[in-house]
């Protein structure tokens, strides 16, 4: 993806795009469409100008086979805030805060892991109100947080397994990649708002998909504070699961 | 690969100091033999089996990287 950001004619707001790829031109529209959005919360679609950049190669066998590509751009406005940087250079980051034994181990742990999966990735650990949350940052990282996030998830089981032990306490630290747990949990109150309308609709019970506890604790927390329904986990682990009723 | 296991497994342990981990090449995989003291089999499987259950998760991802398919055993 690039990012190209030029100040046209001093007063406008700068002109922000995005460049994405897909199979069709199509899809490479709607994937530099989103990317914009992403830069420009709030952005107004008829604004944007959408530039074919290549219309791809379909190949043969696989051979041959180049993405078709789409620049879209528009104008930030109010003038677009820093964006976000997937990886900023580490000497843009604050330094780690890994002072405790728990926090020294986290970071020995998620680095050893990241070297013997051979990833490209920078371990910041740090604690805020009690509880640790290590983190991994890097710009392709699908390895290590894997299919529905069942790697990560096994890295945090690990980690708090050892630190539970070295502590004599249980501990509950959270391992994150590159914000996927932020997207994780805005994925999840998603399906359960949408499994709160069903219910509301039908009456009937609606069973989400076997989640983590901690992914259950997402759910029903987000619906916790919906007075039309409760919500109930059912099943043994690893297939346990929410169960999203109308309440009496 | 190995001493990833092996690393992650001492932090479970009683007895790190036993703990060993052998590799074994199979024609379709790589077999890692994780032994650990008798009494430190139950502390690496975890309850229900999830720490077991992790390590191979993380071992498989790290197959993945390098084209094998990896598997994981505990031996007392």
């Amino acid at each position: 993806m690039t990012e190209n950001e030029s100040t046209a004619g001093g007063t406008r707001p700068p002109m922000v795009e995005a460049e994405g790829t897909g199979e069709t031109v199509g899809e490479a529209k709607w994937s530099a469409l989103r990317e914009l959005e992403r830069r420009l919360p709030g952005l107004d679609r008829s604004t944007v100008e959408l530039v074919v950049l290549s219309e791809g190669e379909r190949g043969l066998l696989g051979v041959g086979f180049a993405p078709a590509r789409v620049l879209a751009r528009a104008h930030g406005a109010p003038p677009a805030p820093p964006l976000p940087s997937v990886s900023p250079p580490a000497s843009a980051r604050p330094g780690r805060q890994a002072e405790t034994p728990e926090a020294v181990m986290l970071v020995e742990l998620l680095e050893r892991i990241r070297d013997a999966l051979g990833i490209d990735a920078t371990v910041d650990v740090r604690e805020a109100e009690g509880t640790l949350t290590g983190t991994f940052r890097g710009l392709d990282l699908g390895l290590l947080i894997g299919k529905h996030g069942q790697t990560i998830d096994a890295i945090q089981q690990l980690a708090n397994a050892a630190l539970s032990r070295r502590a004599g306490e249980r501990v509950d630290a959270i391992v994150d990649a590159a914000g996927y747990r932020e997207r994780r949990r805005a994925t999840l109150e998603g399906v359960a708002d949408r499994a709160a309308a069903r219910v509301k609709a039908s009456g009937a019970a609606v069973e989400l998909e076997p989640m983590s506890a901690a992914e259950r604790k997402v759910v029903h927390l987000h619906l916790r504070d919906d007075p039309d329904v409760v919500t109930t986990s059912e099943g043994a682990e690893p297939s346990r699961f929410v169960v999203v009723r109308a309440a009496e | 690969m190995e001493e990833l296991v092996a690393y992650l497994a001492r932090t479970l342990v009683d007895h790190p100091e036993q703990v060993r981990v052998e590799r074994i090449e199979r024609d379709d995989a790589v077999v890692l033999q994780l032994h650990v003291a008798d009494v430190d089999v139950g502390k690496v499987i975890g309850r229900q089996g999830r720490l077991v259950r992790a390590l191979r998760t993380v071992v498989r991802a790290g197959g993945a990287r390098r084209g094998e398919r990896i598997l994981l055993e505990i031996v007392e």
